[in-house]
Parts: C-alpha cells; structure tokens; sequence
C-alpha cells in the first residue's frame, strides 16, 4: 500500500513535474517572443531616432530655403513695385488716349450729324470716319493687346501671390511642428504676410486699375464697334448701291439686249410684212389722211413705170394720174381714193371707165378698189389696190366679138329663109296653091320665132357675159320710144289694135343708155302685142313723177321718168306673178294661145332695168275681162351711173 | 312718069343680096350691086345712085367705113343710106359711128321684112322727091 502510495505520489510528482516543465516551456517560449519583439522595438526605437535627426536636418535645410524664397519675394515684391508704377504710367497713357478718344468720338459724332444734314458729304466724311475708325481700331486693338498683357502680368503676380501664400501655409504647418523653426518662422511667414497683403494689395488695385482699362478698352472697343457698325452700315448701304447700281447695270444690259433683240424680231417682221406688202401681185398704193402718198408696192411701180421715189410724199391725184377711155383725168371729187378719203361708201368700181396714165403717157384700164384705213373711227389712209385689167378687157372685147360674130352668122340665114318665104307667100313671083301656101307659112313663122329666140338668146348672153355696158348719153326718150313703137307697128296693125301714146313735154333730153332702153321697151311693148288678143288695146305713156320709189347710186332723191304699157291683154295667173321675171318662165295662159315666145324678154327688162337704177313692176288681173296687165317702169331722171350691168 | 329710082345694094351676102335685087326690081326700081365695101364705094361714087342700102360686116372694106367715106363726099354726103345688118344694136362701135354718120335708117335684117325694107326705100325716096 505505501509503495504503492509512493508509486502513486512519485507519478503524481512526475506528472506536476511535467505540467510545471510544459508550463516553463511555454514562459520560455513568451519570454522568447517578448525578448524577439523588445529587440524589434529596440530596432524602431533606434530608426526612429535616426529619423528624427533627419527630420531636424531637413527643418534646417528648409529654414535656409524658407530664407532664400523670403529674399525672393523682397526682390519680387520691389519688381512689383517697379511694375506698379509703370502700370500707373501706362494707365495715365490710356487715360490720355481715351479721352482723346473721347474727343475724336464726339468729333466723330459732329461729323457723323453733318454727315445726317449734308447727305454729299458724306461719302467723302464716310471714308473719313472709316479711316478714322480703322485708325481707332488699330488703336483698340494696341489697347486690347496691352490691355491683355496688363491682365497677364496681374494673372501672374495673383498665381505668384498664390503660390506664395500655400508655401506660407506650409510654412505655417510646419512651424507649427517645429517649435523653434516655427516662431522665426511665425515672424519671417508674418512678414511675409504683411508684404503678401501690400503685394495683393497693388495686385488688386493693378487689377482694379486693369479691369477700368478694360473697360475703358472696352468702352472704346464699343465705340469703335459702333463707329465700325455705322461704317459697316454706310459700306453696307454702300455695297448695296453698289449692287443695285451693278444690277441696274445688269438689267439695262439685258434691257438693252432685250430691246436690240426685240428690235431686231421687229425689224425682221417689218422687213417680212414690207416685202410681202411690195410682192403683192396687184398694184398697193397707200396714202396718209391728207392723200399723200407713203407706200407704193413694186407691181405698182412696174404698171405705172414709176418708181417709188418719184411719187412718195405726193398728192396720189398728181402722182398717179387718173383718166377716162378718152386720156381726160377723173374729176378729183369722182377720184374713188377721194371718196375713200372722205369714207364714203366705196363700190368696187370694175367698169371699164378707170385708165391710169403710164410714165410714157400711155394708158391702160385698171379695176380699183380703194378702201380708207380707219383706226378709232377717224380715217388715217387710204389703200388703193388696183389691177391693170387690159387682159380681162380683151377677154370682153371678145366675148363681144363672139356676141356680135354670133348675131351675124346667125341672123343672116334666118334673114335669107324669112325673106325669100315672104316673097313667096306675096306671091308677087307666082301664084301658090293652097297647101304650099300653107306649109310656106309654116317655114315663115317658125322661121320668125327662131329669130326671136335669137334675138333673145343674144341678149340674154351679152347680158351674162357683161358685156353690157351702161353708157347714158343724152337721148331724146319720147323719139326713142316712137322708134320702138314704129318697129312693132306692123304687128300692132295686123292685129287691129288701138294703140296711143303719150310722152311729157317737160322730158327732152335725159341721161339714158338709149340701146338699152330700146332693149326695155321694145320688150315690154311686144309682150303687150303678143299677149292681147285681136282688136285690144294698148296704152303706152311716159311721164315724170316724184316718186320716191328709189333712189340713186348717189342716193340722191330724183325725179324719175315713168313708163307705163298697158294692154287689155290676157293677164298674169295671180299664182305665177312672182315667177313671171324669172328667165326662160312662161305663164301657162299664154303656152295655150301662143306659142310663139321665148321667157327671156322681162328677165332682160329686169336685168337692165335694176343695173340701171330703176325699178320695173306690174298689175295684171287674169279675170277681170279688158283689164289686163300694165308694166311700169321707173328709171332715175337725171343720170344713170355707169356701171356693169353684170 | 316717075323717072325709075337707082338702089345701090351694098351685101356680101349673095342670097339677102339676090332678094333685095329681085323685089326691087319687081317693084320698079332700078338696081346696083356691090358684092364688099370696095366695090360699092367706087359704085356709089361713080353711079350716084338715088339710094344705098348698105350691109355692116364685109369683106375688103366694112359699111362703116363706106358709109364714113361716102359722107366725105359732096353728093354722098345728102345720099339717104338705110344700114342693113344683123349685128345687135347694142353693138357700141356700130352706134357709135352710125351716130356721128347721120345715116338715114339703121334697120336689122332678120327683124325686118323684105316688104318692110321695100316700103322704107319707097317712103325715103317719096320724101325726097318732095323736098
């Protein structure tokens, strides 16, 4: 038990043992970190001393610097000194140049009112005060730039001053770090203040002083502007004329070119219209209100062998002699350019009573037309167009000859059958028996309605061809119409007709184509023969009358002769009255009883008797026993004009 | 006893000419012809006859221009002529000229009867007789 005790005791022993050797392990492993940390802080301890020092070495150093930049400043700071009042020199300068700025500106703005007053001085005071205004601005612009540099050098000192100041406060801190450094460097950094505030406060006051350059700089800049503006403004006006006066340029350039064009196109038109005016086939001569001749065309020149210089400017009744078949000049009144002239009404004049006289005295016939040119109802001219017609008149003259060929070689054996059954049926040659006698008859009148027919025929053709035409003369109309009723007195006679006649003695000598009126009467009387049976009665008169039952050519109201043929023949059928003057017509009262008639003699009666101015017309009654037809005929008294009947 | 009348006939016309020749020598009177202007001219002329009875359109010399001659004449100058012809009366020279000619009657052929021409020729000559 005690061993076993001790046994016990001895393991508690040796295990108190091992815990205390474990415990002094551990100590000895603290005391070893301890002892390797305190040799750290040994070595700190030792490099924070060697710091130290360095640090009081560099507070050293510094506190040199600290002495040189002081001495640098001083020297900056008289430099400024220096500067400031060389600035003040320079500000005195401007100040100088402003007001004679000043000055020049209200010299300007005088000159700117008399410019306002005077607008030709102008110019010339406007290229003064641009000159002027350039000048300023020159001088602007040498302010600006010095105003500029002054603001630079005030820039700088400011940036200077700053910098100065953030070392101070560096300088502060430090100090304040360094006990020692830091009071001489409190003194030497409050110094540095004091001379920090006088250098910011020449700085603000160079700013000050700058900042009223700039102004002024400014001021004048705004005058210069304002001066620059106006002249802008007068170079702009200046500009403007100048281009409205170069568009104006323009544009009478093209105006011109325009004109020289148009001109030209004109020119062009006129040439063409003048030269279709001179080609034109037929005579053109055209006159001035006053007669006077301002256009002839070359087919006019060539038919009256003049040329154009020969009758222009000339009265057209002296320059382009007008005459009759018988070379006598028309009168000037009768002169169709006269009535053209005076507008009266124009006919188409296309008998053949115009000649115009050629330059060799020579004349040949010409159809005129003359108009008057009429512009706002007043007559300005006249324009004779005319044609040399000796062609067309000898085309009449043939179909006259025709006419004249074919009454002859017509005639003439009817003439030879009609005479020689006469002969025969007098039996002055021999005795006929009945039957021959009869059929010589036969021969005979059928032969005597061919004479008629070709009477009429050739008539009505020479009506047709027109180579009728009117030439009154004075005629004695109460012989004429004896002669006509001489003519038809065998017919009158055969028929046992009681027959009168009765002519005005205050009708002697009229103005009548005789030929014509023969033609008239001599029908209208042998209708009244053929159309009344045996034993009528046939009443022929003539008078004057003041009907106004037409007027003449003239449109004059005249005295009119009237026929008057009245028969107690067989009458007009009321139904065909209104065909009776058609040609070839025959009423049918008549085609029973007598076939002898051709329907041509009261349309060639018509014919003549309208173409000459008159007027023919009837009453006629078919039932009415003995009261028959009576044709009138009315013709104008005093002239009858001449003109185609066709 | 009526001395006979001399009737010169002017027509170139060979059947007009040989009617007026037959009836007026069927009716007494004495005759002449003359077959264009030429002849008759130198006939009348030479002749004198009583009365001309002259045509218009011939050949050799025309009756205007016959008749104008014959008017030049002293005795031709009184002839009484009746113009024959068959041209129209509206035949302007024919007017014209048988105006300033003073003829005694302008007659158309075809619008006249033989009988008629006759009893002109013997009234113009009855009238002369009597002056």
């Amino acid at each position: 038990m005690i061993e076993q005790n001790t046994i016990l005791e001895s393991n508690n022993v040796i295990l108190s043992l091992k815990i205390l050797a474990r415990e002094k392990e551990i100590v000895r492993r603290k005391l070893a970190v301890t002892a390797v940390k305190l040799a750290a802080t040994a070595k700190k301890l030792a490099i924070t001393a060697k710091e130290k020092e360095s640090v009081r070495r560099k507070l050293a150093i510094t506190a040199k610097e600290k002495e040189s930049v002081r001495r640098k400043l001083a020297i900056t700071a008289k430099k400024l000194a220096i500067t400031a009042a060389k600035l003040a020199v320079t500000a005195k300068e401007k100040e100088s140049v402003r007001r004679r700025l000043a000055i020049t500106a209200s010299k300007l703005a005088a000159t700117a009112e008399k410019l306002a007053i005077t607008a030709k001085e102008k110019e010339s005071v406007r290229r003064r005060l641009a000159i002027t205004a350039a000048k300023l601005a020159v001088t602007a612009a040498k302010l600006v730039v010095t105003a500029a540099k002054l603001a630079a050098t005030a820039e700088k000192l400011a940036v200077t001053a700053e910098e100065k100041e953030s070392v101070r406060r560096k300088l502060a801190i430090t100090a304040e770090e360094k006990e020692d450094v830091r009071r001489k460097l409190v003194i030497t950094a409050a110094e540095l203040a004091v001379t920090a505030e006088e250098k910011e406060d020449v700085r603000r006051k160079l700013v000050i002083t700058a900042a009223k350059l700039a102004l002024a700089a400014e001021e004048k800049e705004s005058v210069r502007r304002k001066l620059a503006i106006t002249a802008e403004e007068k170079e702009d006006v200046r500009r403007k004329l100048v281009i409205t006066a170069e568009e104006l340029k323009v544009s009478y350039k093209t105006l011109e070119k325009k004109v020289l064009e148009r001109t030209e196109s004109l020119e062009m038109a006129r040439a063409k219209e003048e030269a279709i005016l001179l080609s034109i086939g037929d005579g053109i001569i055209a006159t001035d209100e006053k007669g006077n001749i301002i256009f002839i065309n070359k087919t006019a020149e060539k038919l009256l062998g003049k040329k154009s210089k020969e009758v222009l400017g000339k009265f057209f009744y002296e320059a382009v002699v007008l005459v009759d078949k018988k070379g006598a000049p028309i009168q000037l009144e009768n002169h169709p350019v006269k009535m053209a002239l005076l507008n009266k009404p124009t006919t188409a004049i296309t008998g053949a009573i115009y000649y115009h006289l050629r330059k060799n005295k020579t004349i040949f016939p010409v159809v005129i037309t003359a108009t008057p040119v009429m512009l706002d109802g007043k007559v300005i001219g006249t324009i004779k167009v005319f044609r040399d017609v000796t062609f067309e008149r000898e085309i009449d003259k043939a179909k006259t000859e025709f006419v004249s060929l074919a009454s002859h070689q017509l005639r003439t054996p009817l003439s030879t059958v009609s005479w020689y059954a006469e002969m025969l049926l007098t039996e002055d040659m021999g005795h006929l028996n009945k039957k021959q006698k009869k059929y010589l008859g036969a021969v005979y009148s059928s032969n005597q309605r061919m004479v008629e027919l070709v009477n009429a025929l050739l008539d009505v053709s020479s009506l047709e061809l027109g180579t009728f035409v009117i030439e009154p003369e004075q005629t004695d109309i109460c012989k004429l119409t004896e002669n006509v009723i001489h003519e038809q007195r065998p017919q009158i006679d055969a028929k046992k007709m009681v027959f009168s006649f009765s002519c005005d003695e205050k009708i002697s000598l009229v103005q009548a184509d005789p030929k014509l009126l023969h033609m008239v009467m001599q029908n209208i009387l042998s209708n009244a023969v053929k159309y009344t049976p045996e034993g009528g009665k046939i009443d022929f008169s003539i008078s004057l009358t003041d009907l106004p039952s037409h007027k003449t050519l003239k449109g004059q109201n005249t005295k009119n002769i009237l026929l008057k043929i009245s028969d107690t023949g067989y009458g007009i059928p009321k139904n065909q009255q209104d065909k009776i003057f058609t040609k070839l017509f025959r009423a049918d009262n008549v085609l029973d009883k007598d076939t002898d008639g051709t329907g041509l003699g009261l349309y060639i009666v018509k014919s003549i008797v309208e173409n000459s101015g008159g007027k023919v017309w009837f009453t006629s009654s078919e039932v009415e026993k003995n009261k028959g037809t009576t044709f009138f005929v009315s013709l104008p008294f005093n002239e009858i004009e001449k003109v185609n009947v066709l | 006893m009526e001395t006979q009348k001399t009737v010169l006939i002017i027509e170139d016309e060979k059947f007009l000419r040989e009617a007026l020749v037959d009836i007026l020598r069927f009716k007494k009177f004495l005759t002449l012809e003359a077959k264009n202007g030429k002849d008759g001219l130198n006939i009348a002329l030479s002749k004198h006859p009583e009365l001309i009875l002259l045509d218009i359109i011939m050949p050799e010399m025309d009756g205007v221009a016959l008749l104008k001659k014959i008017r030049e004449d002293a005795w031709g100058e009184k002839v009484p002529v009746i113009i024959l012809t068959n041209l129209s009366a509206t035949s302007e020279q024919l007017t014209n000229n048988a105006d300033t000619q003073n003829p005694t009657q302008y007659l158309i052929k075809s619008d006249w009867k033989l009988y008629d021409i006759v009893k002109k020729v013997e009234e113009i000559l009855k009238a002369q007789n009597t002056l």
